[in-house]
């Protein structure tokens, strides 16, 4: 019996579940995440070599630039002619789902034109120009669906699988199930708005039942992007050091004193100096001034309008670069939620993400990292056909798009498809389930065996038996 | 079904007596628990370990039952007092027993249990719930008072009910706390109070908060997984989804869907007798004692304010000016505000109009933003540092006529140039919206998609017949305060604005949303140029009004900390009809397809009884249906196989607080799906003996705390380790890390700064301008025990979040206990622990003197609760001199050293674990 394995059984919760993977994932992270072998097929686990994914993985590591609000399919992915016919008219599709029923209006055209772009033909609109130059880098998906026209329960539905509150997220799942390749930065980052928290808060990083280590651990812009990371102002480096050490050999005297064989005590020893590290490892993956003039274009960051989206899609990819097992990118509130001036401020938000998006694509793909990391570009829902008011669009919970590059997607494809006008997933439906499933598999994960004990009993992202979540293999290559 | 009746916790309770000692050296005080332990042990070749040194064994008593360590002279005396007698254990343990932080620590465990939050949860508001400490206080007082825990249980499920109490009725401190109690009911999240979807998202929101509530029941007390029933009958329990809308039956009439209360509303006043009364004078009281103060100061200006000469006014003395002075555009916009726009001298709103020597503004016409401006625009921005310009008005009537009631603000507007907002012109527009209930809202750029809300100025709200308005001050560095005046004094505290915020441009009010006003006596009035005798008599007037201002507002504060709290509001959970309407099971859980109604019964696979706890009115013509009485008295009812279940559960749960993992280790799930218990004839043989000493929770930890197998040693041996490595066995002591709050408490009470408040309204926890939720160290309570912080389902402080406490869902009936990086920076670096080394260093230079071996010793006994080795000891006065050569520059280094000294012992294991 290894000493790992002994400190682990000594937990209650996780004694149940011994033998799982996530009693393996969880002692690798609480022996602080020794670096793994080289390569990125099958984490070792200190004590043994047992390989923490289910199935060979596709993936390593997962970037999702999140759109909040639920950005309009039909004028961004998803080409409508019918719309522009029966602008103004009523809908002839019977009862629409709204969310605010008080306001529902008639059909309302999508002005934007749509071209087929790269070799694959996808069409895109006119707004997203630089999304159409890595055309063949991704997949498309126009058939989504989710459960809820409610912001808050669509993103948990995206984030966690379910629509109520405080559950873990996917993030949260993928460190659980693949553990983390950096001891000296979290495995799970989030690189919030600097403008402010988006919808929902903290929440779309929480860990819920799984424990705590599987948060994501936001990076704030500015000089301290972690809590408490920086040794407070008025204690010399030297003072510092000497407590470390104070601490260090106290630690590993009382430990062999009374609980020598206690692995969770030699963790936190351990973690001091983790701790330590992390004061350099931080704020040197935050600092871009060693990339060239071309990254930095290519990104954006000589625009305003483009440079601090730019800038955090930059350091996800430097984040990736150093074994972050999961970034997550947000906006803040939820400004695709366009119930009001659609056509215009889409206009805006483009202009905001669509170059920095589509370079973060360009930038893993000429660093070979995109053949390993899954980038994901996604809102929580899509827009209705009619118009809200006079010029906006309500919440539709029945048809959205996203994609998806990297990590074994088939690129340069376009799945699925919506009705006429864009209001319904017609054909080859997908589930934010079915995608949750697909993605943890192209990580090497089972997302029927990534289960964790709670409620009395064996829960998981994706919940199978009760959403019927299943892998969609026409996604992948 | 079969299987679910055999299932070893569904039966009722008979206990086998404790195995026989099998009389060991090592286990002289055999008690009950011990023997059942070591049967088990010794079936393996095994058994339990020799006693722990006396101090590990006090640190173990004095944190399991009181959550604090011991002091000091404790660890001393236990020792000298265990070494005369060693049945002295059990005479600390008692004293343990007797303290109120037992009473906290232990209702702090059952808070955890029943979802206990100060917010509502559910949306991203998570708004407040500013009573729910009543229930956190009732909580701690039945532990105190050792309550019958079934009888507890009872009140918590329908004190009302048992109370027979209607609104309006004299109230008892014991009917009080029966209503109290049932606050249990409404842990749960409930979104209702802000729902705003469309109607079925309103019903499924309204359903959530009586789900919840079910949820909570089901693994608190139940220990089974209730909520899975919703939709489909339990795929692994024997519990059916008709199981489960029977039991919503019971609950519906409290939380009837169609008939909703939402949170807010269910308060009841009972206040106890005399309580109101006394109140009410105290209020009055404080009333005329606020109006005083602030009628002596407003007399104090009136008589000593210097004259001087306004920059514009208008006394609104000649009904035709109007036009000449106002516009309904700003001084250089183009176009009039808002269409249609304001009517000057006109009687239908929209319009302005000069009647009666005031200026009437009278609202309609319609949605839109408009204003009344003056023509003449103004410099907002004082030439010189300290140079001010201010604008104010009388508000003579929040409304105009009868029609429409009062104004809900009076808005208006400063700098304002751009009216039309037709262009992202930055900076202007500065609306201030006077709020009659508060601080106003203060706006920049307004209207339009860029406006920016600065955040709110003021505090006393705008009435009828005062004087409001606003100063500017400059500030150094091109900074400006806007400080909000009444009756031309400074009320609140500024806000800060740049020049940039304020560009040349008229004053004017606002016409909104149907809020008609009246006003006179507009004035825009600047600063006298210093050096003139003009300026001077200013200078010196101002100085003596900021001391006037001064102790005015020492004669509020005092009135103000004087003030009582509204008595007897309480946050309760009662039936809202008597006879409920039928409740429906729903099909696949889902609100929009009810199917048949389901009526009131209990689940097949546990005893049955509607006959012996039939479903009735407690009290003639009362307010109750007696449902959820019933239910309560199905499940205490003696000798039951509910009651049995009941009982395991708790004890278990307890048996979970006391050794870091429980008899079973899904403290929520005893069910068919949840793990099997390591010692099942030890749990029912503790949970008969809980229930035969009248579920008594002082009893039962008597039982636990007083084993050998407790205090025996934490160290390794080669047979257990070989035998049973997890130590499900317990074969030793089961080395576990405190919770947050523990340690959070342990370093307040190590500092010596820990505040003994123990109830009341809550501490904040606010978020700070970085997201870091933390106490702010100088509001009251802020070094209170973590019981008492706010708990905020979405703002949990940081500190205790790194170390695993929750954010509450539903409930948490077991903590994680994580190692993660982020709590060794929290303990290196965060304010808390930097404060804490700080004063607990002072301390020990108060108490041990100036000799460095005796402050050692002193520090490893509040820390870690022992005295160092002499490793240990060495090893720190070696690093106490080092780090006092290393903060050679600072002004006392010696502190800096100790400081340092304190704040590493407070993050070693052996201060964060008990072992």
């Amino acid at each position: 019996m290894t000493p790992m394995h002994d400190a682990l059984s000594r937990r209650g919760f996780l004694e149940r579940s011994a033998g799982n993977l996530g009693l393996l994932a969880l002692g690798h992270l609480l022996a602080s995440g020794r670096p793994a072998a080289a390569g990125s097929a099958g984490r070792i686990v200190p004590g043994g070599a047992v390989p923490t994914a289910h199935r060979r993985p596709k993936a390593r590591a997962v970037i999702s630039l999140f759109q909040h609000g639920g950005p309009s399919q039909m004028d961004l992915f998803d080409p409508k002619p019918a719309l522009n016919r029966w602008d103004g008219k009523p809908y002839p599709g019977g009862d629409l789902e709204v969310h605010f029923n008080q306001q529902a209006g008639n059909v309302l055209g999508a002005p934007f034109a749509f071209r087929p772009r790269g070799q694959c033909g996808m069409e895109l609109s006119e707004l997203l120009p630089h999304t159409g130059s890595i055309a063949d880098d991704i997949t498309l998906v126009r058939s989504m669906t989710t459960g809820s026209v409610d912001h808050e329960s669509a993103l948990r539905i995206l984030h966690t699988g379910r629509f109520l509150a405080g559950l873990p997220t996917l993030g949260s799942w993928v460190l659980y199930g693949l553990g983390s390749e950096n001891e000296n930065l979290p495995a799970y980052v989030v690189l919030a708005d600097p403008g402010g928290l988006p919808v929902d808060g903290e929440r779309n990083w929480s860990s819920g039942f799984l424990p705590a280590v599987y948060q994501g651990t936001p990076f704030r812009s500015g000089k301290t992007p972690v809590f408490h990371l920086q040794t407070p102002t008025g204690i010399p480096a030297d003072a510092r050091r000497n407590q470390l050490d104070f601490l260090a050999r106290l630690g590993r005297h009382q430990a062999a004193l009374h609980a020598p064989d206690n692995s969770e005590w030699q963790a936190r020893i351990a973690q001091f100096e983790t701790a330590a590290r992390m004061q350099g490892a931080v704020p040197e993956v935050m600092d871009l001034s060693g990339e060239s003039a071309a990254t930095r274009r290519l990104y954006g960051l000589d625009h305003p309008v483009t440079a601090e989206y730019g800038r955090r899609c930059l350091i996800a990819r430097r984040l990736v670069e150093r074994g972050v097992r999961f970034v997550q990118l947000f906006l803040s509130g939820q400004p695709w939620d366009t119930h009001d001036k659609n056509a215009e401020r889409l206009k805006g938000l483009c202009a905001m993400t669509d170059q920095p998006s589509a370079a973060l694509v360009q930038d893993l793909k000429a660093r070979g990292l995109l053949e390993d990391t899954i980038v994901l570009w996604t809102g929580e829902f899509g827009r209705l056909p009619i118009s809200q008011g006079k010029d906006g669009r309500d919440h539709n919970r029945h048809a959205f798009s996203l994609w998806v590059a990297g990590g074994g997607f088939k690129a340069g494809h376009v799945h699925g498809a919506t009705d006429e006008f864009g209001y319904q997933s017609v054909q080859d439906v997908v589930s934010v389930h079915d995608f949750h499933a697909t993605l943890l598999g192209q990580l090497g994960l089972d997302h029927t065996a990534l289960h964790f004990p709670h409620e009395g009993r064996e829960a998981s992202l994706t919940d199978a038996e009760v959403t019927g979540a299943r892998p969609v293999p026409a996604l992948l290559a | 079904m079969e299987r679910a009746r055999a299932h070893w916790a569904f039966q009722r309770l008979s206990p086998s007596s404790p195995p026989v000692s099998p009389g060991a050296s090592r286990a002289p005080e055999a008690t009950p628990v011990d023997r059942f332990l070591w049967a088990a042990l010794s079936a393996r070749g095994l058994g339990l370990g020799p006693l722990a040194d006396p101090a590990t064994r006090l640190r173990r008593l004095a944190l399991g039952v009181t959550g604090l360590p011991p002091t000091p002279e404790e660890i001393e005396a236990f020792s000298a007092d265990v070494r005369r007698d060693p049945a002295a254990a059990d005479r600390w343990l008692e004293r343990f027993l007797g303290r109120p932080a037992y009473a906290e620590r232990w209702a702090q465990h059952w808070l955890d249990a029943s979802g206990y939050a100060d917010s509502n949860g559910y949306f991203n508001a998570d708004s407040d719930r500013p009573l729910a400490h009543r229930y956190r206080d009732r909580v701690i007082a039945s532990v105190r008072r050792d309550q019958p825990f079934d009888q507890w249980v009872r009140e918590q499920l329908a004190g009302d009910e048992l109370a027979g109490w209607k609104p309006g009725d004299p109230v008892t401190p014991e009917i009080r706390g029966l209503l109290e109690a049932t606050h249990f009911l409404r842990n749960g999240q409930d979104g209702s109070g802000e729902s705003d979807g469309n109607p079925d998202e309103v019903r499924a929101d309204r359903y959530y908060a009586l789900e919840a509530c079910q949820q909570i029941i089901g693994s608190s007390l139940l220990g089974l997984t209730v909520q899975c029933a919703k939709c489909h009958d339990h795929k692994f329990e024997p519990f059916t989804q008709r199981d489960y809308y029977a039991l919503q039956a019971f609950f519906h009439p409290a939380y009837p869907i169609d008939d909703w209360v939402k949170p807010n509303d269910r308060v009841v006043e009972a206040p106890l007798e005399g309580e109101r009364e006394a109140w009410q004078v105290a209020e009055q009281r404080w009333a005329e004692g606020e109006a005083r103060a602030r009628a002596d100061l407003t007399g104090w200006l009136a008589a000593n304010r210097p004259p001087i000469e306004p920059r514009w006014e208008d006394r609104f003395d000649a009904p035709a000016g109007l036009a000449a002075r106002w516009s309904d555009t700003a001084p250089g916009d183009d176009r009039p505000a808002g269409s249609p726009p304001v009517v000057l001298g006109g009687s239908t709103g929209p319009a302005a109009r000069v009647q009666d020597g005031v200026l009437q503004l009278i609202e309609g016409g319609g949605p839109g933003d408009r204003w009344l401006c003056t023509r003449e625009s103004f410099g907002w921005r004082p030439p010189e540092v300290g140079g001010w310009i201010q604008v104010g008005f009388d508000l003579v009537a929040l409304q105009v006529g009868d029609a429409g009631g009062e104004a809900a603000r009076i808005g208006y507007v400063l700098a304002a140039r751009d009216f039309s907002d037709s262009g992202p012109v930055a900076g202007g527009n500065l609306l201030i919206d006077g709020n009659p209930g508060g601080p106003s809202a203060v706006h920049l750029d307004y209207p339009g998609p860029d406006s920016k809300s600065l955040g709110a100025i003021g505090g006393q709200g705008y009435r009828a017949g005062r004087r409001y308005g606003v100063r500017i001050t400059r500030l150094e560095q091109d900074r400006f305060a806007l400080q909000h005046q009444v009756d031309g004094l400074p009320d609140g505290k500024p806000l800060t604005l740049s020049a940039a915020d304020l560009p040349d441009g008229g004053f004017a009010f606002e016409f909104c949303c149907g809020r008609s006003f009246q006003v006179d006596q507009v004035r825009v009035e600047t600063s006298p140029r210093p050096g003139t005798a003009e300026g001077e008599a200013w200078k010196v007037h101002e100085q003596a009004l900021a001391a006037e201002v001064c102790r005015r507002d020492e004669r509020l504060a005092v009135l103000q900390a004087q003030r009582l709290p509204r008595p007897g509001r309480v946050a309760w959970v009662s039936d809202v009809r008597p006879t409920p309407g039928p409740v429906p099971l729903l099909l696949r859980g889902n609100p929009k397809t009810p199917g048949e109604a389901v009526p009131p019964a209990f689940p097949a696979f546990l005893g049955q009884g509607p006959e012996t706890h039939p479903v009735a009115m407690p009290t003639p013509g009362g307010r109750s249906s007696g449902r959820r009485l019933a239910w309560a008295h199905w499940l205490t009812a003696p000798g039951s196989p509910q009651a049995a279940l009941l009982g395991r559960v708790t004890v278990n749960r307890v048996w979970q607080q006391c050794w870091g993992t429980g008899l079973v280790e899904t403290p929520d799930n005893l069910g068919l799906s949840g793990a099997a218990p390591s010692h099942p004839e030890l749990l029912d043989w503790l949970a008969a003996d809980f229930i035969d000493s009248g579920w008594s929770l002082r009893h039962l930890l008597r039982r636990i705390l007083g084993s050998h197998a407790f205090h025996q040693s934490s160290a390794p041996r080669a047979d257990g380790l070989a035998v049973d490595p997890s130590n499900r066995g317990l074969w030793r002591y089961p080395v576990h890390r405190l919770d947050a709050e523990a340690l959070r408490d342990l370093m307040l009470a190590a500092a010596g700064v820990l505040d003994p408040k123990s109830g009341g309204p809550y501490v904040t926890t606010p978020r700070n301008g970085e997201g870091e939720v933390l106490v702010d160290e100088s509001v009251p309570g802020a070094r209170a025990r973590s019981l008492f912080l706010q708990r905020r389902r979405t703002q949990v402080p940081t500190l205790l979040a790194n170390f695993d406490a929750p954010s509450v869902v539903f409930n948490c009936t077991r903590r994680a206990r994580t190692t993660m990086p982020l709590q060794a920076l929290s303990l290196l670096n965060s304010d808390f622990t930097l404060r804490r080394s700080g004063e607990m260093a002072r301390r020990l230079e108060r108490e041990s003197g100036p000799g460095e071996g005796a402050r050692v010793r002193r520090a490893f006994l509040l820390a870690c609760g022992r005295e160092p080795d002499p490793v240990e000891a060495a090893a720190s006065l070696d690093f106490l001199a080092r780090q006092r050569g290393l903060h050679a520059t600072d002004a006392d280094p010696a502190y800096r050293a100790l400081a340092d000294l304190c704040q590493s012992l407070l993050a070693l294991n052996d201060c964060l674990y008990l072992r």
